[in-house]
């Protein structure tokens, strides 16, 4: 449902300001979800001190009881996300308000649990569940901070390109190299094959998020072969089309990596909490 | 014959294109060189790698001049080929396949290698991702999931139910759940869950308790406990019916005082609120009750009301005391006269200062907590002597506190024949080391000892006596002869409240005991409530030592020092006398 747009919304042609449509989810609606996460949380710190739980804070206590539902019932409406994502729309519930929501009731959840907690912390299936909590929240704000500052140099990176571009790109100086490389003698035409035959998408996660590729054929044919002045120049070509892409892969792998920890470590602290919860119940 | 090379390339839409060569010739170079007949633009194809010869017009042979080449998955140097029969020959990406059309010889060549890895068909979007890098997000949320909901429910819950003895992975199991140590008193429950939560989802209960703790004491009659506590407020009564709906015990259930799980240590102290509850208002309620109202010990604790004779009374009532001594604490502490002069006399034999101090007198029981009665023989008879004979090096003594056999000691000593009249009789003045302990004191006796046994007797027992001095003498009566009024020395005064002196050492007697002005021993020399607030406040109070009620009391009415955690009291002294280092 489209949220109607106000005066303020609309320039003298009656169109809609860049920046309404542009505002991020962190910025939404003048940082609002902040302000009511920051209240929250200072809400929680307040009653930590005034509440009058004895012998001492405990995630036992009434207070305690009260943070912690507070926490679950957030932690299960965060885990929505996953589903509300996959249905966009506008205005007052839009995806840009959940997500804003997400962000900051998330991050106030770092004081909510860990003052259920009662800051007793030991080897057990609670403080399991506050870790997950505390590394879900982690790996969260990482995924914020990399929002906020790569996409810039994603952008830098890749000059106007499209993803198929840098490919055939790289196809295309694969096909000059190859041509050129007919007359050249075995050893070298060899190591101009390796530079053809080398996967650039090759390596694991840490390559990928490191950018350093110390195996590079195409380096290394650079190196060894002089002489052929189309081949070093198709080689040197190559070479910065891969480290344009490698740039880019590294950029995205930097992109999607803290998922990977989010998603999981989500669902591992939604089994947790009922492993927690149960115990405590079990346990009466 | 001839060789008829037929080279098939594929267009991007996947059209295949054929191109016919024919070359009349025997022999055919084989090589990436564009000078060769069967030229392959292939880096991984030597410049000449092979050469093709005809041998009979239908069999061909194929011989590597440098690196082998592949026939039909084998790799070869040289090999002869029968055409009419075919084969397929590998130079690096290529394939030539050998067959024969007429009288010639097919060699069909095509590419079967992409050029370049770049350039062969993959799915962009997934390249460019981290997929297949990291193990499935959805696949390891799963795997979590399970591991967390095995680990750490099924295994607990499944080790609950194991009857008998546990397993140390059983006991390890269940420990996950513990949500912190149980305390030292409890710590050989630890891995035993089921020794205090017995069901599932039903909480520790009173019976529970008491398989162990058998003969702990009720405060009072369940009855009167119920109806001693205060109704709740409205957020009391609103706590107290999720408690009950959860089907929480209480209130006044062992688990509403006695928290566990809140560390390896002893358990915590009980929290002020549990007694004031009650006793904050208790008027109100309990009509008959005989207890004032106590709260906070800073504000709202009652008087102190030590048990004098038999009965209990306020310190606000300046309470007296007849122990049927004559002792004036004063006269004893006094730094100047006669009792001073007498002590520094006696330094050499008895611990004392320049002047008598407590400590001469009183000793602590073997605990610390209280002092032991004061005896005649080894206090008072430091100074006070009841020496009445010596015969050579051995000086005879009345028997203190039995008064028949004093006056059996001094007829026996008067009926022998001539008894010389005891050595240090006369008049005169005496230096005051000679009325000390084995000395002759016969300022006593006088001149009455030379009067006869009867004589002696009674000056020993008149009101210028040697017993008379100290105690209140009854004189005989009918058939009774002299007797004395027995001392008391209670131990202790206060008996609902606990106080250890050797919690106090850091504090001087006088400083709660105001003896060194007590001129009369019918003083009750115990500080009030006012002297213990110099130090002690309530349990949130900014006192230097912050008191709640379990540091003097004991809920469960036993004789001894209240159950509460000696920790919490050393820290607090310690944290006040930092405190009051800091301030100097």
């Amino acid at each position: 449902m489209a949220a109607p747009l106000k005066d303020r919304d609309l320039d003298r042609r009656g169109r809609v300001r860049e920046a309404v449509l542009h505002e991020g989810f962190l910025r939404h609606r003048s940082f609002r979800w902040l302000k009511i996460a920051t209240f929250l949380s200072l809400a929680a710190v307040a009653g930590y001190f005034l509440a009058d739980v004895k012998p001492r804070p405990n995630g036992g206590s009434w207070y305690g009881y009260m943070l912690g539902t507070i926490g679950v019932a957030l932690i299960l409406w965060l885990t929505l996300l996953g589903v509300r994502k996959r249905w966009m729309t506008r205005g007052r519930w839009s995806l840009k308000a959940w997500t804003s929501a997400h962000v900051y009731l998330g991050l106030s959840l770092i004081v909510i649990g860990t003052l259920h907690t009662g800051f007793q912390l030991g080897w057990n299936v609670h403080t399991l569940a506050w870790a997950l909590m505390m590394l879900v929240i982690l790996s969260g704000m990482w995924g914020i901070a990399v929002y906020a500052t790569l996409p810039a140099a994603l952008s830098n990176n890749r000059e106007e390109m499209t993803q198929t571009q840098m490919l055939e790109a790289l196809r295309a100086v694969d096909r000059q190299l190859h041509d050129a490389a007919q007359p050249l003698a075995a050893g070298e035409a060899a190591l101009v094959r390796k530079s053809l035959a080398q996967n650039p998408f090759e390596g694991g996660i840490f390559r990928r998020l490191s950018g350093r590729y110390p195996g590079c054929a195409t380096a290394k044919a650079l190196r060894r072969i002089a002489g052929n002045e189309k081949v070093d120049s198709l080689l040197t070509r190559k070479l910065a089309m891969l480290a344009r892409v490698r740039r880019h892969l590294q950029l995205k792998a930097m992109l999607e990596v803290w998922l990977y920890v989010h998603i999981p470590a989500t669902f591992a602290l939604i089994a947790a909490l009922t492993a927690h919860i149960t115990s405590v119940f079990f346990y009466w | 014959m001839a060789f008829l090379i037929r080279s098939v390339t594929r267009t991007a839409d996947g059209r295949e294109i054929v191109r016919e060569t024919r070359v009349d010739r025997d022999t055919l170079g084989v090589g990436r060189a564009a000078e060769n007949d069967l030229s392959l633009p292939d880096l991984a194809v030597d410049p000449e790698h092979a050469v093709i010869t005809t041998r009979d017009g239908r069999r061909i042979s194929v011989t590597a001049m440098g690196l082998a080449f592949g026939i039909d998955g084998r790799s070869v140097k040289k090999i002869d080929v029968d055409s009419a029969k075919g084969a397929e020959l590998a130079f690096g990406g290529h394939r030539v396949t050998v067959s024969r059309a007429g009288d010639d010889v097919v060699l069909a060549v095509r590419r079967v290698d992409a050029v370049s890895d770049a350039e062969e068909e993959r799915e962009e979007a997934s390249a460019f991702s981290l997929r297949g890098k990291l193990p499935g997000k959805r696949l390891t949320a799963w795997l979590l999931v399970f591991a967390v909901l095995l680990g750490f429910l099924a295994l607990p819950v499944w080790s609950f139910f194991q009857p008998g003895p546990k397993t140390i992975y059983q006991a390890q199991a269940e420990h996950s759940w513990s949500s912190g140590p149980l305390s030292a008193a409890h710590h050989q429950l630890e891995g035993n869950c089921e020794a205090c939560h017995k069901e599932a989802f039903v909480s520790v209960r009173d019976e529970t308790c008491r398989t162990c703790h058998k003969d702990v004491h009720d405060h009072a009659s369940p009855e009167r406990i119920g109806k001693a506590r205060a109704e709740p407020g409205a957020w009391g009564r609103f706590l107290q019916g999720v408690a009950s709906s959860f089907n929480k015990p209480g209130p006044g259930a062992c688990v509403d005082c006695h928290t566990e799980h809140e560390g390896a240590d002893r358990m915590p102290a009980t929290a002020q609120a549990f007694c004031t509850d009650c006793h904050a208002t208790l008027n109100q309620r309990l009509a008959d009750t005989r207890l004032p109202n106590a709260g906070d010990f800073g504000i709202s604790h009652p008087q102190f009301r030590p048990v004098v004779g038999d009965i209990r009374v306020s310190m606000d009532a300046h309470p007296r005391q007849d122990n049927g001594l004559k002792f004036p604490h004063a006269l004893h502490l006094n730094n100047k006269g006669g009792v001073a002069r007498m002590a520094q006399t006696l330094q050499g034999r008895f611990p004392f200062g320049d002047a008598l101090g407590c400590k001469d007198c009183h000793a602590p029981s073997g605990d610390g907590a209280r002092f032991r009665p004061v005896e005649m023989e080894t206090s008072c008879g430091m100074c006070h002597s009841l020496a009445y004979d010596r015969v050579g090096g051995t000086v005879r003594t009345l028997r203190h506190g039995d008064a028949a056999a004093a006056i059996a000691d001094l007829r026996a000593y008067y009926a022998g024949a001539s008894r010389p009249r005891p050595v240090e009789m006369g008049g005169g003045r005496r230096r005051p080391g000679a009325y000390a302990q084995a000395q002759v004191y016969s300022v006593y006796f006088g001149s009455a000892g030379q009067r006869g046994a009867d004589s002696a007797i009674r000056n020993l027992f008149s009101q210028s006596g040697a017993c008379a001095e100290c105690h209140t003498v009854i004189p005989p009566s009918g058939n009774a002869t002299w007797s004395v009024v027995p001392v008391r020395q209670p131990a202790r005064y206060l008996l609902h409240g606990w106080f250890d002196h050797a919690a106090h050492k850091t504090e001087t007697c006088a400083s709660c005991h105001k003896a060194g002005t007590s001129g009369n021993a019918t003083d009750l020399l115990l500080p009030g409530i006012e002297t213990c607030r110099t130090c002690h406040g309530g349990e949130g109070a900014k006192a230097k030592v912050p008191s709640g009620c379990a540091m003097c009391h004991s809920y469960h009415s036993a004789e001894g020092a209240p159950w509460q955690p000696r920790r919490n009291i050393r820290r607090t002294t310690q944290t006040g006398a930092a405190a009051s280092a800091r301030r100097n």
